[in-house]
């Protein structure tokens, strides 16, 4: 979510228990785009496996809707008490969670049953909450509900975890009581010192990787990190397809030479257009066609960015966001993909003019239409990868 | 003795009609013939528009376009340009 000049930037990793094929955590992201807000919850099943992911998604499901829909607080945790099923073994139902309401300018509220403490940190250092209140239900008394208010600065972060993290270790002689907040924190507070500018996404795996890595060789429990980073946004430009009219070529090619964190050039004609009219040359290192897989190697343009191949590269990396299996992805669609998760809003610059070599009798299969492509990724990188897409024609 | 500069077209309409064998032209050449001839990769050659349409893939022999390339003719053009730069080289 951007508003004015920032942006949100949410991300959740996660490590199941050994042994289970379901993690017990679960989590769901929202942003409310008119609102300016942000909502993450994040809940621990009772038990592990599919029973305690059951348990964890209600919980965040109903959580995310009545945070959404403005519910109070008590009504919202009685009727997720109520609605969760009994566990057989223990005879009570349960699920522990967090969740973050942040709202850009305004006050951002954790809600607080059971899991560790939340974690504000701007740089280096632990920000107290402005207000704390701490509920407790008639019908449910033995669960606490703790209700915090603070307010999120730009490059402040908000540290979600499951009790997975703060017990990491526990029993073993130099974690006695686990790493427990204490760890979290100092572990944190050392990386955010070695990189300030580390994204949500990182610091999130490192955390959850940290956690899973102090019991060697065996996830104990199921381990969940969610980090929520307030912070001017990462612009990503691609720029695709040449220009409707020739005279408005130069004008196209300056888009690639600054004004965004990162630039790709999806195209072989783009990428003349760009060499000729801010007089570079791209190198494309052929060696590397035997791990490019079935699309054309990427390359790289000196002081512009990536360059790629177009319509097949840009169609293979919407296929594997749609489908969600970016793993294996060949080369090019893979260095793509990368930079499209470092950065938090992606700048189609799209010039509209029809490709006469596309139209080709002899290729062997239609090349989809460069307007559709973008329209498919715009789509999916909104909606399942929570990134702002700016589309601009040519 | 200058190589012999080949330049292979990366586009969309090339890639898909052949250029992807061409990329690993490399490999496929003779050790003795691989040393006098430099291998770059082009995003675009650009002349597969207007009259040369349906003509890819292509690539650029020491400047020339070549149309409809296989490994087999570009082969054969390398080969007849070397043997042109020795008889040259005896005279």
């Amino acid at each position: 979510m951007a508003a004015g000049d920032l942006f949100v930037e949410m991300e959740c990793r996660q490590f199941t228990k050994s042994g289970q094929n379901a993690c017990g955590d679960d989590y769901q992201l929202l942003t409310l785009e008119k609102e300016n807000r942000s909502i993450a919850v994040l809940s621990d099943g009772l038990g592990s496996g599919i029973k305690a992911h059951i348990l964890a998604n209600m919980t965040t499901t109903m959580g995310l809707h009545f945070l959404k829909s403005n519910v109070d607080i008590l009504r919202s945790v009685e009727t997720i008490m109520d609605t969760l099923p009994i566990c057989e073994v223990r005879k009570i139902s349960y699920a522990t969670f967090s969740m973050a309401d942040l709202r850009l300018g305004g006050i951002t509220r954790i809600i607080e049953m059971g899991n560790p403490q939340y974690i504000q940190l701007r740089g280096t250092t632990e920000v107290p909450a402005m207000k704390h209140t701490r509920i407790v239900s008639q019908r449910w008394p033995d669960r606490e509900v703790d209700c915090f208010e603070t307010r999120m600065e730009p490059g402040d972060r908000l540290i979600l975890c499951s009790d997975g993290v703060t017990q990491a270790g526990l029993g073993q002689k130099k974690f006695k009581f686990g790493w427990r907040r204490s760890g979290e924190l100092e572990f944190i507070q050392k990386l955010i010192a070695r990189d300030p500018e580390i994204s949500a996404k990182d610091l999130a795996y490192s955390v959850a990787f940290q956690a899973l890595s102090i019991t060697p060789g065996k996830c104990l429990d199921d381990i969940s990190c969610l980090v929520i980073y307030l912070r001017r946004p990462r612009v990503l430009r691609i720029l695709t397809g040449p220009p409707f009219h020739k005279e408005h070529d130069r004008e196209f090619a300056q888009l690639g030479a600054g004004g965004a964190n990162d630039v790709i050039v999806c195209g072989g004609t783009t990428a003349s257009i760009l060499e000729r009219e801010l007089q570079k040359k791209t190198e494309i290192d052929l060696h590397l066609v035997k791990a490019s897989g079935d699309l054309p190697p990427p390359g790289n343009m000196p002081g512009v960015g990536l360059v790629t191949e177009g319509i097949l590269t840009l169609s293979r990396v919407c296929s594997l966001l749609e489908s969600g299996q970016t793993e294996n992805a060949p080369m090019a669609a893979r260095a793509i993909l990368n930079r499209m998760h470092e950065n938090d809003v992606i700048e189609f610059i799209v010039g509209t003019k029809v490709n006469e070599a596309h139209q080709d009798p002899n290729l062997p299969m239609e090349l989809e239409l460069r307007r559709n492509i973008v329209k498919r990724l715009t789509s999916v990188l909104e909606t399942r990868c929570r990134k702002k897409v700016v589309v601009r024609y040519f | 003795m200058e190589k012999i500069r080949l330049e292979i077209c990366c586009g969309t309409t090339c890639f898909m009609l052949g250029a992807d064998k061409l990329m690993r032209m490399e490999t496929l050449l003779p050790e003795e013939f691989r040393e006098r001839v430099e291998i770059t990769g082009v995003p675009c050659l650009n002349v597969c528009m207007e009259e040369s349409i349906c003509r890819a893939p292509f690539v650029r022999i020491n400047g020339v376009p070549h149309a409809q390339a296989t490994v087999e003719s570009v082969f054969e053009e390398i080969r007849k340009l070397l043997e042109k730069e020795e008889r040259e080289d005896s005279e």
